[in-house]
């Protein structure tokens, strides 16, 4: 009886791996990332990583984080960067090209995960949702608007600046305010 | 073979309180591998070889599936070992996994052999005063899935006896496990209701029944009273001063060696291995005892 109970759960444990799929690739295939060079005529977007509301909020700060490593001393994870706009593109496969161009780690919820079909973003640079209090995590915004939606759902046009802010304060920190 | 059981009750239900919660309240690697070893100890300590064995070989297999079910759900960790689907596998959430199997294999065995050491009497003794309903529903609901155990295989064996689904088919054997379930079922709901009734028949809970009881509070419980409290309260200042703090994420902690936290560990260590010290102690007096004849 007991036994035939794990033996289902080993069952079940190899099912839904076999089932959610065995892509395995190495650290560095998974880096390996095209970049398109910018020439004259292509459409280009800028992004940045920052997360400065975390040094105002240092004493918040879960105590294993408390690192330069994790939290640059001028808040920039990832400074101003332009990078081509391929036709389609969202904020997330920006995000995605940038980090890993930058080998920057970072951890999402996929949008087949939520009931919102949009794709949250957990964690960049080992810094999580709730690292640093519990109104804390990562927002993002696009020409200075904060949208109400997901990453994967935001379309962008040509010369649109995204910026990635972590916020301690549900937002209120980076001047947004929820209506 | 059982001095440990022998002790007072408030001190065995205290001790395990305080092993049992330090094992679930910290993710100290030091302090969770000390509580393993001595719970599987004294567990030894109680049972035959085999028993021993095949509980063993179980739980080491169910120690193992969570510590590969970890890396797969959780993808936080510097040192990445491989992209599956995307999400990286790290050396620092297989290390986790590891680290949550041994808390819960600790307290499995600790709570195996908890309620071989207390049984439902002694619960009973600590408790019946003070929260009579409480205490009596507890003390059934402990014992009932033991009970419910033996039952079924009592009305099962009578069912094969008879000659009834004694094939090997498939259907066969449902069909009698459902109809030797029911019975039990329909049988545990009646045995409750009648024990219940039977107590209060005995006036269970009235005020001013008395309680006959042979523990007695000794100087040998006390003596390991006083060390227990003695043990806790440095191990709670531990607490309180972090020397035991440890992370696993982002990147995995390096531990606090200092002086006083090698003591530290020291003193949990003795905690956790006392009821197995104290039953090796008394399996030597013993033999000692016995050659003398």
């Amino acid at each position: 009886m007991k036994k035939d109970l794990l033996v289902l759960a080993f069952i079940i444990l190899l099912i839904s791996i076999l089932v959610s799929g065995t892509k395995i690739q190495s650290v560095d295939e998974y880096y390996l990332t095209h970049i398109d060079d910018i020439t004259e005529d292509s459409e280009t977007v800028t992004i940045s990583i920052r997360c400065d509301t975390i040094l105002d909020n240092w004493d918040k700060l879960s105590p294993e984080l408390k690192s330069e490593k994790y939290v640059p001393k001028d808040g920039v994870i990832l400074k101003k960067t332009e990078y081509v706009l391929r036709s389609g593109d969202t904020v997330f496969d920006i995000l995605d090209r940038a980090v890993r161009h930058n080998r920057i780690q970072m951890e999402f919820q996929g949008a087949d995960k939520n009931s919102y079909d949009s794709v949250y973003i957990k964690g960049i640079n080992f810094l999580y949702e709730f690292s640093c209090g519990p109104l804390s995590g990562w927002m993002y915004s696009v020409n200075g608007k904060f949208p109400d939606y997901g990453v994967n759902k935001y379309k962008l046009k040509d010369g649109d600046v995204i910026e990635f802010n972590y916020t301690c304060n549900l937002g209120r920190d980076l001047g947004h305010s929820f209506k | 073979m059982k001095s440990f059981s022998s002790f007072h009750p408030t001190i065995l239900f205290l001790y395990y309180l305080l092993v049992i919660f330090i094992s679930m309240f910290t993710m100290n690697p030091v302090i969770l591998g000390c509580s393993l070893v001595g719970s599987i100890l004294f567990f030894s300590m109680m049972n035959s070889p085999r028993a021993i064995l095949k509980d063993i070989i179980y739980y080491f297999l169910v120690f193992i599936l969570i510590a590969i079910t970890n890396p797969i759900f959780s993808h936080n960790g510097e040192t990445v070992l491989f992209f599956l689907n995307d999400k990286p596998v790290t050396v620092e959430a297989i290390i986790y996994g590891i680290a949550i199997g041994t808390m819960l294999i600790a307290v499995i065995f600790w709570s195996k052999s908890y309620s071989q050491v207390m049984t439902s009497d002694k619960f009973v003794y600590l408790f019946g005063r003070a929260i009579p309903k409480l205490s009596l529903v507890l003390s059934m609901a402990l014992r009932f899935i033991p009970m419910f155990k033996e039952q079924i295989k009592k009305v099962n064996q009578v069912q094969k006896t008879l000659g009834l689904y004694s094939s090997d088919s498939i259907t066969d054997r449902v069909l009698s496990g459902i109809r030797v379930l029911n019975s039990v079922l329909t049988w545990s709901l009646e045995n409750a209701i009648n024990q219940a009734d039977s107590m209060k028949s005995r006036g269970y809970g009235l005020k001013g029944r008395t309680n006959f009881s042979l523990f007695k509070f000794d100087k040998r419980d006390m003596t390991i009273l006083i060390a227990i409290i003695l043990i806790s309260v440095i191990v709670v200042l531990g607490f309180a001063f972090n020397i035991f703090e440890f992370y696993y994420y982002p990147a995995i902690s390096i531990l606090k060696l200092s002086r006083v936290g090698i003591l530290e560990y020291i003193f949990i260590f003795i905690l956790m291995i006392l009821p197995f010290i104290i039953e090796v102690k008394e399996n030597i007096h013993w033999k000692l005892l016995r050659s003398k004849i």
